[in-house]
């Protein structure tokens, strides 16, 4: 039993494990770098140790600074959660060098699937299909291939993903300017040039599949989730399960992902995304090594804790639960509330969030990271939050989404707040009539118009009135400009820790 | 008491005659219309009207207000004196459209470039924008070096006609 676990990452996945820390009776450790100093990760948990400036690579992607933090201040287990150094092998090997347990796979398993080029010849052994694609760094072999395959293309970064770094090309003048920007964004992004193609496969879903595996070649799965619904490779709304894929394609799918678990012995939660094609082939696109951001879908309509899984996994070496234990039921459908201005190009926004309410209510969960008064740092991925709400019908799902997104207000830093609320009021969202280039092709010209329409009249009289009132300042939280609160002082903090196994 | 607001592309008027026991005259460009307003412990504003009331909530972060009405939001700025929002290519410069660091110029001082050209990257949370030449012209002045960390607006280039 892990005493105390520290959690390498920030906003509101370090929430999402602290509290299944809690829940489990293990002291949580944060960190922070001094941008974060006092956000919300570090109230939620137990303590929390300051690990660099605001500057992400002397700070959260410091694997000498995390694993020292870890090992000073006595914690049994690292939980990388995702992003940052969540698929880093050099970082898994640092903190199993240190003596702590790393709460993820084998530093070998994170390297073969971190690079795609390797991972497609794995899935391929485990008889996996996949895209057909070709790799390399001299760019007119790369065209050449290109020529063979057809256009259009996909230019991925090798080490890339989460869309970082992708570009997809209809042309060989598009495929030359997008394997430099890609070489540039995954040298700087991975520290790893190199690229590779797949041909593009159009109008096709995205379907993965989340799996558990033990270690020693034992694997269940947890069902597929859905997140077809992508602006620019980014996901933005996730569910489970796929309303597209039938029962044999389910079956086919989830029994390939559980057989490639098994091949490489895969040890804690992983997942194998997958392009389902309009023809209904599928094929391999990536398996990330980790906890997914889109990970509360799966835990709602199977009722399991993937936290509390990892955990049990990293503990004990085997699984905690049997494939005919698991079931699922429902449906439960996801929106990423990103600190994007939707109505200006997505461009990423920083401040401080003044006011902020967040929905509640039955079968509504919200993963934050962000309470009122906290800033949003310009140094991070800026998502804030993910609201999941859960129906017994896609339809009842989709209905609780639209109102919880409607309830939600964040005034202080401009989100994609609209964007999503008028995705979970668009007849083809409701129709599950969409795949992965939907939204660019059709949704977003109707969606920019929506934005660009005046403001009501009383919008602008509630703008004049409040300020002849002077109710525009918030009732709480700092003055306009003002900073976020002070951070504790960690060594404080440290004395409030609860102390189970009857320490107390 | 008159305002201005910018709405997106749009500006906008409002002027507010108080009326006394929190009811007002509102004109809102060319509409005209009287509200009742009520403010709420929590700083909301219950708005009412002959059609119905709604509870409107605003948020002010210098110039912005952010407005939400019943459940429908909006981002609106003050305007005070004749400074504009300014959208690339509004003026001689080129601003930033949002923090980050330049990881490339494309581009010299005194080069000719043709509306589109990239000019600049500009990379922020491991995405790489291309900054363009909003319009062909020469290029005047370069305010921003590889490798530097640029603010949001923050002008990266001039160009001349």
């Amino acid at each position: 039993m892990f005493r105390r676990v520290l959690i390498a990452n920030r906003g509101e996945i370090a929430c999402r494990i602290a509290a299944t820390l809690h829940e489990m009776g293990i002291q949580s450790l944060g960190v922070h770098s001094d941008a974060d100093a006092g956000a919300m990760h570090t109230r939620v948990c137990d303590a929390s140790v300051r690990i660099g400036p605001a500057e992400a690579r002397q700070s959260y992607l410091d694997i000498d600074a995390v694993v020292a933090a870890a090992r000073d201040h006595g914690a049994d287990a690292v939980h990388p959660g995702f992003g940052f150094l969540a698929e880093n092998a050099a970082f898994a090997e640092a903190v199993e060098a240190a003596g702590l347990t790393f709460i993820g796979p084998t530093p070998q398993q994170i390297r073969d699937m971190g690079d795609k080029r390797a991972a497609r010849r794995i899935a391929e052994q485990a008889g996996m299909p996949i895209v057909p694609g070709a790799e390399g760094d001299d760019i007119d072999a790369l065209a050449a291939a290109a020529r063979t395959i057809g256009y259009p293309v996909m230019v991925k970064a090798a080490l890339g993903g989460g869309g970082k770094g992708m570009k997809p090309c209809a042309d060989e003048a598009e495929l030359r300017e997008a394997v430099e920007s890609a070489q540039r964004v995954a040298r700087s992004a991975f520290g790893d040039a190199s690229v590779y193609l797949e041909k593009l496969v159009t109008h096709a879903r995205h379907i993965e599949v989340q799996v558990l595996g033990d270690g020693h070649g034992s694997a269940v799965h947890l069902y597929e989730r859905e997140c077809s619904l992508q602006r620019r490779h980014q996901k933005v709304f996730e569910e489970a399960p796929s309303p597209a894929v039938t029962a044999e394609q389910r079956a086919a799918m989830c029994a390939a992902a559980v057989r490639l678990a098994e091949t490489v012995d895969y040890r804690g939660a992983g997942t194998i995304e997958m392009l389902l094609a309009p023809d209904g082939r599928f094929h391999f696109l990536e398996m990330n090594t980790r906890l997914q951001v889109e990970h509360p879908v799966t835990e709602l309509v199977t009722g399991v804790d993937l936290v509390r899984a990892q955990l049990h996994v990293a503990m004990h070496g085997d699984l905690p639960f049997e494939q005919s234990a698991l079931h699922r039921h429902g449906v439960a459908i996801e929106a990423r509330v990103y600190a994007e201005d939707a109505a200006h190009g997505f461009l990423p926004q920083a401040g401080t969030a003044m006011r902020v309410r967040w929905p509640h209510g039955p079968f509504v969960r919200v993963d934050r990271g962000l309470e009122a008064g906290d800033a949003v740092p310009v140094h991070y991925d800026p998502m804030l939050a993910k609201v999941i709400a859960f129906g017994a019908s896609r339809e009842a799902a989709l209905a609780r989404l639209a109102g919880a997104l409607d309830a939600t207000r964040i005034h202080g830093v401009i989100t994609n707040l609209p964007f999503l609320r008028a995705l979970a009021r668009d007849p083809r969202v409701a129709a599950a009539a969409f795949d992965t280039e939907w939204i660019e092709r059709e949704f977003l010209a109707g969606f920019e118009a929506l934005v660009q329409a005046p403001a009501p009249d009383l919008a602008l009289a509630a703008a004049a009135i409040a300020e002849s009132l002077g109710t525009a300042a918030p009732s709480s939280g700092p003055a306009a400009g003002g900073t976020a609160p002070v951070a504790p002082d960690p060594f404080t903090a440290l004395g409030r820790w609860r102390l189970p196994g009857g320490a107390s | 008491m008159k305002s201005l607001w910018r709405d997106g592309e749009r500006q906008r008027e409002v002027e507010l005659t108080a009326l006394g026991d929190g009811r007002y005259r509102v004109r809102v460009d060319e509409a005209t219309f009287d509200l009742h307003a009520a403010v709420m412990p929590d700083g909301r504003m219950q708005l009412s009207h002959d059609s119905g009331s709604t509870v409107a909530e605003v948020t002010a972060v210098g110039t912005r207000r952010f407005v939400r009405v019943g459940t429908l939001e909006f981002v609106l700025d003050r305007e005070s004196a004749a400074r504009r929002r300014s959208g690339a290519g509004a003026g001689g410069g080129l601003e930033a459209p949002m923090p980050g660091v330049v990881t490339r110029v494309l581009v010299i001082v005194g080069d000719v470039v043709e509306k589109g050209q990239p000019l600049m990257a500009l990379e922020a949370m491991k995405m790489e924008h291309l900054i363009r030449a909003p319009r062909a012209g020469r290029i005047a002045r370069l305010a921003a070096a590889t490798g530097q960390m640029v603010q949001g607006g923050a002008t990266l280039a001039e160009l001349e006609e």
